[in-house]
């Protein structure tokens, strides 16, 4: 008996060894291990035997069966491994294909642009504000200090809808109506669309501005420096030189033009900044006396300032986009490099 | 403006390279907008003579010169008509770049060498005139540096200048300037009148009738004039900054102008019918012609200058054809006056006529400096013309300007500039640009009453001179500080954060934003063939338009949309997925303002994945856009909408489009584009469009987000097919289903629809599949089948489907 289930165990071991499909050494183990099986059988002939013998055989025949358990596991992971290395071999992709494109949308460059320079004044505690893109002319003109007749009408070519009312030139107006709405402090910057009369490669009928303003017990000219300049380092670059120089905006006394260094050149002269090594960036002041009596203000307690900038102007010197217009014919190929 | 570096030093001594005086205008306030070298690299043009002039052989309209330079004789063919044997003139010698990049070279013409070029003072770059050669005075050095001579080795600013600075209209105003930056004194020019015996005032007289539109008019006879050409310095002058000359009268006149910023006026004296002057207002209606030979109607709030008969001229614009100096001009009457800036502006304005003369008036003259300009210009016509200056001056002033004062205190500059300044410092600087500052007088310690000169008209309150102080300090040198303020919670307002929100979806869905003109052409409307009581076509116009295409305000965004995606496909972009989130306007009838409301329109055409080898190369259609719509309404929580037929687009596929509601309140729309708008729009591809009223979306937007709790139990999913009649919707089946409210019921799915083979016509087959799962226990079988069993019933009792 014990040399039968050796030699059983031995068959069935080899018969293990010789099979080389998973479904061949399932075949084998039921031969062996099923319930009509070789091992089963003897198993089942047990009560033929002395009983004496019984538990000799019936350990013996365990054994034998544990051992092909584990031999037949054993082969069945050799197996499974033989065949996956097989089909690792056989299976190979050109990974230097492309990759399957994803449809992706792209922000116009002037809402990025936009968003940034907003995003860091709100980082410097500013508010965001909007107004009416046509406006009335007493907001876009009159509180601000430009009478009908005055010279400085002439800085700015306007649309007309009627007698009284235009499209706004520049994002000022929003100032007025946000200072006759809100007592001070007030601390915003207001993002939107102007209209001007003026069309080439530099000027655009319609194009955006960001304004912005403080107003404030004790405000200061240096104070106007301070902001202007942190501003310029967070979107220029901490290295960027700027300057201000004294200009004229009716609604703001004293005024400054703020310049930077020349992105392009680096500040030693080229055909953007007219060698000149600076390019404007900003309008600025302190909001002037006659505003504030416009929007009840007292100006002998509250001072502040206010500033605007063009966003296609700070976009195209950001992405040394050379034509303006650019901007407006949305083709796919320009918006897509943004 | 323009001035040449030259022409300042003649009012003040300074020693300050091109560069740096251009830097430092532009740092006080005047802004160099250009820098021009005259002359630069022309030294190779010299002064030489002609030594003989013949026809050209074998071309009539040339001449062939031999050209004395003082060390050689050159040959050159010349095609001017203006010059002899004899005459100096301007050779350009080989290798010279004229301006205009223009090299000369040794060349043949018509067989004849030619070793240099004649120039014409439009070659040079001295100004317009291109007829005939420059010829120069008989005395100057041959083989000299023409440039040199001319006194013209210059160098030309053009200021941008700021409206309010009309002192530095003038050449000594930005003098002025200099003198106050460097301490040089300024030096006025100091003319020395010789007069005849001849009095002026027996001659003629001034009267002004209306004294407030002009306060001062002064006037000079000068008698036995010469009219004739500028001398070379006169005419280099002006044109160096861009003034022609005309004759030696008229120059004269401009000369001074720019010198000193008072516009002046010469009149034909015996072209005046009454020999007289009557400043008055026009007679409404009334025309005349200005000497650019232009007919100008005339309203009553024109100011004329008249000879007791009529106007002779536009006061402070123009002067009149009819007593216009002429070269038969033998007696002058020169104007010297003050007008009152806002007529001459609104006269101009009107008029659309803009002169030199204009632009200094309408932003405020000097009313001091009248009689010194009067005479300036007197003196130099009696020595350039030769006339005689008739005794005496008539200068009528009835209302005499008074000078003003201003108070200014150290502790209010301070304050303004956050710079600290002592009264000595503010007075020292506003003394620099001419001001008188008395620290004395002032009542108070820390104040300075300031009078201010006639020249500054821009100085009127406190804070203009804080301005100059801080202009004069230097703005450089005022210190950088942070403000100090309370703080206050600036949260991005809803409707900016959800049109970012919107935007931002737009964008991770694949779309590209464009920006396109607020403007369109309302025509283009009927390309969309909107019906003719349809809102959108009353449109917000522009009065004065640049062009008829941006002649109206948008009342929609699809005609733009639609031209950006032609463009876009002109340039083989056929794939294009495009939104743009702008206002449009509406006129509006109880307000003066427009209505702006905030649209979204979308836009979807050509394949719906990028190309590629290994992409699905299937075209978009109506419900990838629908798509787009829903999950935007799911970004924005917006729930309870309904779509529907009823409000169809004009420009749109009838059978492929609808219309977002909530309630009876209209959302948006969304379709295919009807073939015929393609095709006046030029589109050769299906177009599926979307176009949203995002302020009524962001009105009914649910901002609360309420967490449902996770059931732990297993669901349970059951898919039936029905067979119903093709043309009943698909939300109707929805409506059907969800009328039947069961508890464990969690989702019900259309997952196919189908018709064709195996599905009888009129009919169509529809897969849907319901999901079942309790929140507190695991579902039995027969408790599912009861209950999908309802939703069978429910969909052949409601809909006559047939469970397949």
């Amino acid at each position: 008996m014990k040399d039968k289930l050796n030699k059983i165990e031995e068959a069935a071991l080899q018969s293990a060894v010789a099979a080389v499909t998973e479904v061949e050494l399932q075949q084998v183990r039921a031969r062996y291990l099923g319930r009509k099986g070789e091992i089963t059988a003897v198993m089942k002939g047990m009560g033929q035997l002395i009983p004496e013998e019984r538990p000799l055989v019936g350990a013996l025949a365990n054994e034998v069966k544990d051992r092909l358990e584990a031999a037949f596991t054993e082969r069945q992971e050799g197996l499974r491994q033989e065949l996956m290395q097989q089909s690792l071999a056989s299976e190979k992709l050109d990974v230097t294909l492309p990759g399957r494109v994803q449809r992706r949308g792209y922000k116009h460059p002037i809402t990025q642009v936009t968003e940034e320079i907003v995003a860091i004044f709100a980082a410097l505690g500013f508010g965001v504000v909007e107004g009416p893109e046509i406006e009335k002319d007493f907001y876009n003109f009159e509180a601000l200090n430009i009478p009908k007749d005055h010279p400085a009408r002439d800085m700015q070519d306007t649309f007309y809808v009627t007698e009284d009312v235009v499209l706004r030139t520049h994002t000022s107006p929003v100032q007025v109506r946000t200072m006759l709405e809100h007592e001070p402090p007030v601390r915003v910057v207001a993002p939107g669309t102007v209209y001007r009369r003026d069309s080439d490669i530099t000027h655009s009928p319609m194009f955006h501005q960001v304004e912005g303003f403080l107003v404030d017990r004790k405000v200061t000219f240096g104070d106007l420096k301070g902001i202007l300049t942190t501003f310029i380092n967070e979107f220029f670059g901490q290295n960027v030189d700027v300057r201000f120089r004294p200009s004229f905006f009716p609604f703001t006394e004293p005024s400054a033009e703020v310049d930077i260094q020349c992105v392009i050149c680096g500040g030693s002269g080229c055909r953007v900044c007219g060698h000149s090594g600076w390019l404007e960036i900003l309008g600025s002041g302190m909001i002037d006396p006659e505003v504030f009596k416009s929007v009840n203000y007292d100006p002998e307690l509250y001072s502040g300032f206010a500033f605007g900038m063009g966003i296609e102007r700070v976009a195209m010197l950001k992405y040394g986009v050379n034509d303006l217009r650019l901007f407006f014919e949305n083709d796919l190929r320009f918006l897509k490099q943004f | 403006m323009k001035v040449t570096l030259n022409w300042l030093k003649d009012y003040v001594d300074f020693d300050l390279s091109a560069d740096d005086l251009s830097h430092r205008l532009t740092m006080a306030g005047l802004e160099i907008d250009l820098m021009e070298r005259l002359g630069e690299g022309l030294d190779s043009v010299i002064v030489a003579r002609l030594a003989d002039v013949q026809p050209h052989p074998d071309a009539d309209r040339l001449t062939v010169c031999q050209v004395d330079t003082g060390s050689e004789t050159v040959q050159v063919v010349c095609g001017a008509k203006n010059h002899k044997t004899g005459d100096l003139i301007a050779l350009a010698q080989i290798g010279t770049v004229l301006p205009g990049d223009f090299k000369i070279k040794k060349s043949k013409i018509r067989g004849q060498v030619s070793r240099g070029m004649l120039c014409s003072i439009k070659e040079l770059g001295l100004g317009e005139e291109a007829d005939g050669i420059l010829i120069l005075p008989q005395d100057w050095p041959l083989g000299e540096p023409v440039f040199a001579e001319l006194g013209l080795k210059d160098i030309m600013y053009e200021i941008g200048l700021t409206p309010n600075r009309a002192d530095c209209l003038s050449v000594v105003g930005v003098a002025r300037e200099i003198s106050a930056m460097t301490g040089a004194p300024l030096r006025l020019p100091e003319p020395v009148v010789i007069e005849s015996d001849s009095p002026a005032a027996e001659k003629t007289s001034v009267v002004i009738d209306d004294p407030d539109l002009c306060p001062r008019y002064a006037a000079r006879l000068i008698e036995n004039v010469k009219i004739g050409p500028s001398p070379e310095w006169l005419t280099r002058r002006l044109e160096a900054v861009g003034i022609r000359s005309i004759n030696n009268v008229v120059d004269v006149t401009n000369f001074v102008m720019m010198e000193l910023g008072q516009p002046l006026h010469a009149f034909d004296f015996n072209r005046l019918r009454e020999r007289r002057i009557v400043v008055s207002r026009a007679q409404e209606g009334g025309q005349f012609t200005t000497l650019d030979g232009q007919v100008r109607a005339l309203t009553g709030s024109d100011l004329v200058i008249c000879d007791g008969v009529g106007p002779v001229a536009l006061a402070g614009v123009m002067g009149g054809e009819n007593s216009e100096v002429s070269s038969e001009t033998t007696d002058i009457l020169l104007e010297s006056a003050y007008f009152n800036p806002t007529t001459i502006r609104r006269t101009s304005k009107r008029l659309g006529l803009h002169s030199e003369s204009s632009h200094r008036f309408e932003r405020g003259t000097d009313v001091d400096m009248v009689p010194l300009a009067l005479d300036r210009a007197a003196a130099l016509i009696a020595e350039l013309a030769d006339g005689a200056i008739a005794r005496g001056v008539v200068d009528i002033y009835p209302k005499e300007l008074i000078r003003r004062t201003i108070t200014i205190t150290a502790s209010r500059t301070s304050q303004v500039l956050g710079l600290e300044i002592s009264t000595d410092d503010i007075s020292d600087k506003l003394s620099s640009i001419g001001l008188k500052c008395d620290l004395q007088t002032s009542k108070s310690a820390g104040a300075i009453n300031v009078e201010i000169p006639n020249f500054r008209p821009d100085l009127e309150r406190e804070i203009d001179l804080i301005e100059e102080v801080a202009r004069l300090v230097g703005y450089d040198h005022i210190p950088v500080t942070m403000p100090v303020s309370s703080l206050a919670c600036q949260q991005l307002p809803d409707h900016l954060a959800m049109s970012r929100q919107v935007r931002d979806q737009m964008v991770r869905m694949g779309y590209a934003e464009v920006i396109n003109y607020s403007f369109f052409n309302a025509k283009c409307l009927d390309k969309l063939a909107l019906s003719k009581d349809d809102r959108r076509r009353q449109t917000v116009q522009v009065l004065n338009p640049l062009t008829e295409e941006q002649s109206s305000m948008r009342t929609t965004l699809v005609t733009s949309l639609l031209e950006t995606a032609a463009r876009n496909m002109a340039y083989r972009s056929e794939d294009l997925a495009l939104f743009e989130l702008r206002p449009v306007f509406q006129p509006c009838d109880d307000s003066e303002l427009p209505q702006e409301s905030l649209r979204l329109t979308a836009l979807l055409c050509g394949r719906r994945e990028p190309q590629g080898w290994a992409q699905s190369a299937e075209n978009i259609d109506f419900f990838d856009m629908k798509g787009v719509v829903e999950q935007l309404l799911t970004t924005l929580r917006i729930t309870r909408v309904s779509w529907q037929v009823k409000h169809n687009e004009p420009f749109y596929h009838p059978g492929k489009s609808c219309a977002l509601y909530q309630g009876e309140r209209l959302l948006g729309t969304l379709g295919e584009l009807h073939p015929e708008v393609l095709h006046d729009f030029d589109i050769d591809q299906s177009v599926i469009l979307c176009d949203l009223d995002v302020d009524a979306l962001f009105e009914i937007v649910d901002g609360t987000v309420k967490f449902q709790p996770l059931s732990r139990y297993p669901d349970v999913q059951r898919d039936s097919a029905f067979l119903i009649d093709a043309d009943i919707s698909a939300q109707s089946v929805f409506t059907v289903l969800g009328k039947v409210k069961l508890k464990d019921l969690e989702s019900i799915e259309l997952f196919d629809v189908y018709c064709g083979e195996g599905v009888p016509s009129g009919k169509k087959s529809l897969a849907i599949r319901a999901c079942y799962r309790a929140k507190d226990r695991t579902l039995t079988d027969d408790l599912i089948q009861n209950l999908h069993g309802k939703l069978i019933l429910a969909m052949e009792k409601e809909l006559g489907a047939e469970l397949r």
